[in-house]
């Protein structure tokens, strides 16, 4: 499940929660696909609540690193639990994304694009 | 110590094979964080299957077989759809950058299975694919 909490005009914020695998990153590319359409570059991913994630998800924000880039924005993600940072680690992704602590370094983050 | 599960190739079937292979890998005492890579890398091999094997045909039958035998755990994987190898290699040996750049996120899990695994073999038998997983514990 996602919730979307929007921050400014360009930027929002998106909570993962549960299990995202293969059948769940359907629905998770729809949402991020709306939300570039729709003007928002800078994204905030809250996996706080975030239990277990597949390639299949990751692949979703691989997929539209490059269209937010060419836009100035970025995704930044916080708040990982251990599981799920060893797999951001396994892929090399902590390499092309932001990872941080908490939302408000996420925020500054976001910022600094 | 064997333990069996059977279902249908629709994704959304994978949260239930995760729940099998966390009640069945406690059951055999494998440590906490060996027992999160092993179903990552079957969760990864079953999605696999089901999507790209099978295009998600609910009327085919996806059967995971886990063994343990002394100090290693066996997963095996059997469905009847078609692998196309070539595509498989193809995924694998493009880097992160490419597909960043090509916008696509194809090959990750393989990329994963092959990472959190020591053992990976793909054949067939009995006119079934199978995908065996390997790991020592």
């Amino acid at each position: 499940m996602e919730i979307i909490s929007k921050l400014s005009t360009d930027a929002l914020k998106i909570s993962l929660v549960g299990e995202l695998d293969a059948n769940g990153a359907i629905n998770l590319d729809r949402i991020i696909g709306k939300a570039i359409a729709d003007g928002y570059y800078k994204i905030a991913v809250d996996c706080r609540q975030l239990e277990y994630i597949s390639s299949a998800g990751l692949g979703v924000f691989i997929s539209y690193i490059s269209e937010l880039k060419s836009h100035n924005g970025k995704f930044v993600f916080y708040h990982l639990r251990e599981n799920v940072e060893s797999v951001f680690n396994i892929l090399g992704l902590q390499k092309v994304v932001a990872i941080t602590h908490d939302f408000s370094q996420a925020k500054n983050q976001l910022h600094e694009v | 110590m064997k333990s069996e599960f059977t279902t249908t190739c629709t994704p959304s079937r994978l949260a239930d094979i995760r729940r099998f292979l966390y009640a069945t890998l406690s059951r055999f005492k494998v440590a906490e964080g060996v027992k999160h890579e092993i179903v990552l890398a079957v969760d990864e091999a079953c999605a696999n299957a089901i999507i790209h094997g099978n295009n998600c045909d609910i009327s085919k039958v996806l059967r995971l077989e886990v063994r343990k035998e002394e100090r290693q755990l066996t997963v095996e994987i059997s469905d009847v759809g078609v692998i196309d190898n070539n595509e498989l290699d193809d995924a694998m040996d493009k880097s992160l950058d490419e597909l960043i750049n090509e916008r696509k996120a194809g090959g990750l899990g393989l990329k994963l299975i092959y990472s959190l695994m020591d053992e990976v073999n793909y054949f067939a038998r009995d006119n079934r694919n199978i995908c065996s997983l390997r790991k020592k514990l």
